[in-house]
């Protein structure tokens, strides 16, 4: 079994390969096209044209753009993103510095949605052909016309300015010193055992993984809702039925798990969904991670960073998917053989 | 060309499935992991039992769509009659009235019926001219995304072959983008303006029609008059618009209603960051980011412009979602 998995992620790991070259092409050309001059922000106002001429033969700017190309990813494939022009730092090291801010805001809030969808997919298929449906799903609706900033900037009104019960600003309270083991600062503070400082970024992990749950739940709820639907005609659920199992039970117990399956694929694709919402609900929240980074690179026009972090995003993406098609393997057992 | 036996049957091809498509993205690359058995028309059967207040939720489903449609209607008024409504200039600061409550609250002014922000500039009057931006680009920027998806998802599907391979891959590539990611890069290297808050909405959510539409086009494709046409020998562009187009087309309608929602959330998050319009266009992203600053003193300049948004996001996708039920025959019945 494990030689299995690891064959399949493997597998799919290498088959994102290609897909993740063609991205950094594309993201590389989008950003040559850019109609402002990025020399511009480097240069001091009374730099002359022959100072220009020469930071830019410096960068490798006057060189065709497939040359710059191929320069580039030659230094990323040594880990060597180039360094960013507003923070004067190598991209590599900011974003190892925020990225295990942003995986533990996505995986808090993955988890949360999952508390929140697994019971509303539910709630959501009992429903079907009563009279709650119409309410039911206007609320679903309702939840997913709401988009994860807007939730961020709800919560805060509500949790934090109206009734002031949480943190919405940062990682931690003020005085905590950041550790430097993981990045990951509840693993890094339940290592350390300081439960006080543990509490203070759970805390602070509330409202904005909560934003990015809500945003991301109702999602999880349509698909969970159609693939019960489909499942209720299954032959196993007449056969459960006749031998006498409750109706609670056959849902919960076996409809569920294989209703799970096409909600795990939606968790898989729509990653990018979270990693966007996690984008602005970082902004909002102050939050130091890798989408907050990226809000500040656009705004600075810092092109090397804004290409840095892109490309990351879609390196996380296509991890995520393999890891995905690697827990269908997992769950189905019908797609073994096949492997 | 395809060449199809006129007998043939059509082969097993996914139903186009908008309900898992709802958001920004797609489902699986790979259609063949996808265990899921295609629905049965036995569905109802299953709920005979329970069919009594059937017809009242279909009546109540049906409410979906004229609920939808009132809030996009209304919203479309607003934006058109937008400076005979608004009782003051959107961009008017009038620095004696800075941060008035709405009128009805203690200290409001019923010269500013919702209120003022933190310069003073009428909330009402911002949200109305806001609405037009918010529609312009959720109409212009869908009905883009739905032509160039829906051209190139028609020309897969019904030429197939290495076309449909290269589409399809070119669909595939797109979607391992994280779609606000793709929108900001577009945003950073096109400039600001609503032009290119459009053209890069357009660049990124083709790929929703393109999937859906694509996986349409080849059920259709294999109908008998479709057949029927090309033993006529009519041109293959006579075909694709004249017997594809119009079999799509509600599936087509739906999709675009639904992309008319992400357009209004994509352009109200650009202009939050201050990437979608120029300073001096109203938007109601930026009114939430203006009155972000002054939360702690005027709670309500942020609500009005949330509530503009998700009002209109929710009639968008209360009438896609209606639309998809009246409008799809292979749902009529199927009490979903």
């Amino acid at each position: 079994m494990l030689r299995l998995v690891s064959t399949v992620l493997l597998r799919r790991l290498a088959a994102a390969i290609p897909t993740l070259l063609m991205l950094s092409l594309i993201v590389f050309v989008v950003l040559r096209l850019i109609p402002a001059d990025p020399l511009a922000m480097m240069l001091p106002p009374n730099a002359t044209p022959a100072d220009a001429a020469a930071l830019r033969h410096q960068l490798g700017l006057d060189r065709p753009i497939p040359v710059q190309f191929a320069i580039w990813l030659g230094n990323a494939l040594h880990g060597n993103l180039g360094a960013s022009i507003s923070f004067q730092q190598p991209v590599a090291t900011l974003i190892g510095t925020t990225l295990p801010a942003t995986l533990e805001l996505c995986l808090a809030a993955l988890v949360l949605s999952l508390f929140i969808s697994v019971p509303g997919g539910v709630l959501a298929y009992s429903v079907v052909e009563r009279r709650a449906e119409f309410p039911v799903g206007l609320g679903v609706v309702l939840m997913q016309s709401v988009p994860s900033f807007l939730w961020a900037l709800l919560l805060i009104a509500l949790f934090g300015v109206w009734l002031p019960l949480l943190p919405f600003s940062g990682r931690v309270g003020d005085g905590i010193p950041m550790p430097h083991l993981s990045g990951f600062l509840l693993l890094d503070f339940a290592l350390d055992g300081d439960w006080n400082d543990w509490l203070s970024a759970a805390s602070h992990l509330v409202l904005p993984s909560l934003a990015l749950a809500f945003g991301f739940a109702p999602l999880v709820i349509r698909v969970l809702r159609s693939s019960l639907l489909d499942q209720r005609n299954e032959s196993y659920v007449g056969v459960a039925r006749l031998r006498g199992l409750s109706e609670r039970r056959i849902l919960w117990r076996h409809m569920l798990k294989n209703a799970a399956l096409p909600a795990l694929t939606m968790i898989g694709v729509q990653f990018g969904f979270l990693l966007g919402g996690a984008l602005l609900v970082e902004m909002i929240f102050s939050f130091p991670g890798v989408g907050n980074l990226m809000v500040q690179a656009v705004r600075n026009n810092d092109l090397v960073l804004i290409q840095g972090i892109a490309v990351v995003f879609c390196a996380l993406m296509l991890i995520i998917n393999a890891v995905v098609d690697t827990l269908y393997v997992i769950m189905n057992p019908r797609l073994r053989k096949a492997v | 060309m395809s060449t199809t036996h006129p007998n043939s049957t059509p082969p097993f091809v996914p139903k186009p499935d908008i309900e898992t498509d709802m958001p920004r993205d797609s489902l699986s690359a790979e259609p063949a992991a996808d265990p899921r058995p295609a629905a049965t028309p036995a569905a109802s059967v299953a709920s005979a039992a329970r069919r009594k207040p059937a017809r009242l939720v279909r009546r109540l489903r049906s409410l979906n769509l004229w609920i939808g449609a009132a809030i996009v209607l209304g919203v479309t008024a607003c934006a058109l009659f937008a400076p005979w409504l608004a009782p003051h200039d959107p961009l008017n600061q009038d620095l004696l009235h800075m941060l008035t409550p709405p009128a009805w609250m203690a200290g409001g002014d019923p010269a500013f019926p919702l209120g003022t922000d933190s310069l003073g500039r009428d909330v009402l009057s911002r949200l109305l001219y806001g609405s037009r931006v918010a529609l312009t680009v959720a109409v212009i920027a869908a009905f883009g995304a739905g032509v160039v998806g829906s051209a190139l998802a028609i020309l897969a599907g019904y030429f197939g072959g290495w076309v449909d391979r290269t589409i399809s891959y070119l669909v595939d590539l797109w979607m391992s983008f994280p779609p606000v990611v793709l929108s900001l890069v577009l945003m950073v290297s096109l400039g600001v303006g609503i032009d290119n808050v459009i053209l890069s909405i357009v660049l990124v959510d083709w790929t929703r029609f393109c999937r859906v539409v694509r996986a349409e086009v080849m059920v259709v494709r294999q109908r008998d008059y479709v057949l029927a046409a090309q033993l006529l020998n009519l041109s293959h562009l006579r075909i694709m618009l004249r017997e594809i187009v119009p079999a799509a087309l509600p599936l087509m309608i739906t999709l675009f209603s639904l992309e008319m929602g992400v357009a209004i959330t994509v352009e109200a998050l650009l202009s939050f960051i201050g990437l979608s319009v120029p300073a001096n266009v109203t938007a109601w992203g930026v009114m939430i980011a203006d009155a972000r600053v002054s939360m702690h003193e005027a709670p309500t300049g942020l609500l009005f412009p949330m509530l503009a948004i998700v009002v209109t996001v929710l009639g968008c996708n209360l009438l896609g979602d209606g639309l998809r039920v009246a409008l799809d025959p292979r749902m009529r019945g199927r009490g979903e």
